[in-house]
């Protein structure tokens, strides 16, 4: 742990914010057919206390799997969490008992998922989902009290008659409604860490913002938990997040705070995402700029550089020397060959 | 809950016309049927004739003087109301007609008359009852019994997906699959009623609902020879009767779980920090069972009708057994009472089905 955490409190620039989680090197891979499928090849990054950190990425990234692998909730078989270190709040959670996991999930760390409509128990109540984590993790309280926690936190997040609310079924919920409700189970034990996979990717549009800005404020109202969110949308991003990190092929290839990230893009995949993206306030109406060519299957990564097939600035260098991520920024890192180091005294490696 | 219980009344008021319906249909395809009760009588009549006759005439050639007389016929087909048109004769069947033959009084079914046996001239009623009890006491420990092992073994195999003990298992599963009940217990009670492999295997009788004398003994107060009397008799046919609904039950029961282990709410409630056995044995288990608990009403039917296979082969006299006999003797007022029975047990069946159905699945709303 020792020389990482160094360079993480060189990271963190001095000001020495508390690290509540952080992801070393995690390789998480899955048997298929024989095969190995790499879906997250080394990840490494931390998430300070407080703060809203982003993983965006397309799909096959590797994004979800590195939040699932936090949680352990990786199936086995065919998944398994073939290495690294997962540092939660002083502990690895990689060399916890099934036992202290189950004390963690739910508790310090919990999570909201992208499918509000399958991720609540068809034959289940609000009230009675919502319940049982509160009584899981807080053996103490009596019936009538956690009864009063449910209530206060579906009225927390906005669902008006909550007390009559909690005997309805997830199908008598909107899928807003059921996304609210899902937030109100993840934060009703004022977790630490709040693993928000995708949370408005299965809504409507009307209703994304509301619901991530229900997210920011309940939290706030709830002991103030970091949130991990992952997204495939930059503008979740944009709105929501402090930093961010960027995955493609399994591996994060950018890390920057968000603000100079959309200033300026240092990875060539990065500069691809943002050009992508409509911008209202370009002069003349451009046609949106797309990135050639489609993400490299899973189970065949190309040796160099992953980006390197689709990249404009590809070298022969980028097909067989994977770049490593290294701090090219202040606070900045990026994963490319390409991305000179500048104001960095020394080109540190971010992974150990 | 107001649309739901306007359904059900609409569903149970639904009862009496789907009945009026198989029940007239059958009843008009039976008249129609050859080999009914006046050939039945002539070839009775032919037979005793042809016995009393001694042969000399030579069988074929006479059979003009063994004729029923016209009147005879006449007053038989009065008896069995073959005189009157199909739907006359379906009306005083169910009680809602006159009948000439019984001094104008309405008496059918409506009434709780059944009729009188063909064969036997016994009511129908009392002889159906009188099965019931004991297709009953097969069917209902056999529904039990496949419950209590099916459930247990389809968790179990869907836990252990691809263990040695799930792949032994689906062999067992599938050979149970493809053997017949009926098969089963013959195989069984050749294996274990009879001396093939040693006198020491002859652990059970060869069919039959108890043992002959078993009145008596129970008479005598020998409760525990008779329990076991019982049990001897009850463990070739339970599992025949089990054998038929195994392998769909279980492999049911393990693709059902399955698919709700691999669910997006049950990875919710993992992340929730729930212990596995809260998270399988109340969340997932509990939507597995909403295809089991589809085939109840279903199964009503088997459990008090009975197989009339395996209560042929194991020598039960019971509803199958009857139900057959009568078939073959074309005893018709004991087959339409068994069609009684069977439409009124499959119908409310269905309805007791899609009640669980509501009960277990909130989702599920009748309207």
């Amino acid at each position: 742990m020792s020389d990482v955490s160094e360079t993480g409190a060189a990271q963190a620039g001095g000001t020495d914010r508390k690290k509540l989680l952080e992801v070393k090197n995690l390789r998480t891979y899955f048997d298929v057919e024989g095969k190995t499928a790499k879906a997250v090849d080394g990840v490494s990054f931390h998430v300070f206390a407080n703060e809203v950190f982003g993983i965006v990425g397309e799909s096959g990234s590797g994004k979800s799997v590195t939040s699932l692998s936090i949680m352990r909730l990786i199936p086995d078989p065919p998944g398994r969490i073939e290495g690294g270190e997962i540092w939660f709040n002083g502990t690895n959670l990689l060399d916890m008992s099934y036992a202290e996991m189950r004390k963690i999930r739910g508790n310090e760390i919990s999570m909201i998922f992208q499918e509000p409509m399958t991720a609540l128990n068809p034959v289940f109540t609000i009230g009675f989902q919502l319940k049982e984590a509160i009584r899981h993790h807080r053996k103490g309280l009596t019936k009538a009290e956690v009864t009063d926690r449910a209530e206060e936190m579906l009225t927390l997040v906005g669902i008006p008659d909550a007390r009559r609310r909690l005997k309805n079924y997830p199908h008598e919920f909107s899928g807003g409604m059921r996304q609210r409700a899902m937030i109100a189970m993840a934060l009703a034990l004022e977790p630490r860490l709040l693993i928000a996979d995708e949370p408005t990717t299965a809504l409507d549009v009307t209703i994304q913002a509301q619901i991530l800005e229900l997210m920011l404020s309940v939290r706030e109202k709830t002991g103030d938990a970091s949130i991990l969110l992952i997204t495939h949308d930059l503008a979740v991003v944009a709105e929501t997040c402090d930093r961010v990190a960027v995955m493609y092929g399994g591996k994060v290839q950018e890390i920057s705070d968000v603000k100079r990230l959309f200033a300026e893009p240092l990875h060539p995949y990065t500069q691809g995402l943002l050009t992508s993206l409509p911008r209202p306030d370009k002069e003349r109406r451009k046609r949106l700029q797309t990135i050639p060519g489609i993400v490299p299957s899973i189970m065949n990564m190309p040796p160099g550089c992953k980006f390197a097939e689709r990249c404009p600035l590809r070298e022969s260098r980028c097909d067989t020397i994977e770049p490593e991520l290294v701090e090219v920024r202040p606070d900045r890192f990026a994963r490319c060959h390409l991305v000179e180091p500048e104001g960095v005294a020394d080109a540190q490696e971010a992974q150990a | 809950m107001h649309g739901m219980t306007s359904y059900f009344i609409r569903r149970i008021l639904l009862v009496p016309v789907t009945f009026i319906c198989i029940t007239f249909l059958v009843y008009a395809v039976i008249r129609q049927a050859p080999g009914g009760p006046i050939e039945q009588a002539k070839l009775q009549m032919q037979a005793a004739a042809s016995e009393g006759g001694g042969g000399g005439g030579g069988g074929m050639g006479d059979t003009g003087s063994l004729e029923l007389p016209q009147d005879a016929i006449d007053e038989l087909k009065k008896y069995y109301k073959l005189d009157k048109p199909t739907p006359i004769g379906y009306l005083i069947w169910l009680g809602l007609w006159p009948d000439d033959t019984n001094h104008d009084k309405f008496s059918g079914i409506v009434q709780g008359n059944f009729g009188i046996s063909y064969r036997h001239s016994d009511p129908v009623l009392s002889t159906i009852v009188s099965k019931f009890p004991i297709s009953i006491y097969f069917g209902l420990i056999a529904y039990f019994a496949s419950w209590l092992i099916c459930v247990p073994l389809g968790i179990q195999k869907a836990l252990r997906h691809r263990s040695h003990f799930d792949t032994g298992t689906s062999l067992v599963v599938f050979v149970g699959y493809s053997i017949p009940g009926f098969v089963a217990a013959l195989i069984m009670m050749l294996l274990f009623a009879t001396s093939l492999i040693g006198p020491a295997w002859e652990i059970f009788p060869l069919g039959g609902f108890r043992s002959d004398n078993w009145d008596d003994m129970w008479a005598q107060g020998e409760i525990w020879w008779c329990v076991k009397d019982q049990v001897e008799h009850t463990v070739i046919p339970v599992i025949a009767y089990v054998m038929g609904s195994f392998a769909t039950m279980t492999i049911l029961m393990k693709n059902s779980l399955l698919d709700n282990l691999g669910s997006d709410y049950v990875r919710t409630a993992f992340a929730k920090g729930l212990p596995e056995r809260r998270v399988v044995f109340i969340h997932a288990l509990r939507n597995s069972m909403i295809p089991l608990c589809v085939n109840i009403g279903q199964a009503i039917g088997l459990i008090l009708a009975g197989s009339f296979l395996i209560e042929k082969t194991c020598n039960i006299p019971g509803m199958g057994l009857l139900g057959f006999d009568s078939l073959i003797g074309r005893d018709y007022p004991v087959i339409m009472g068994i069609l009684v029975f069977g439409v009124v047990i499959r119908l409310t069946g269905n309805i007791i089905s899609d009640m669980i159905l509501a009960v277990v699945d909130p989702r599920v709303r009748f309207r």
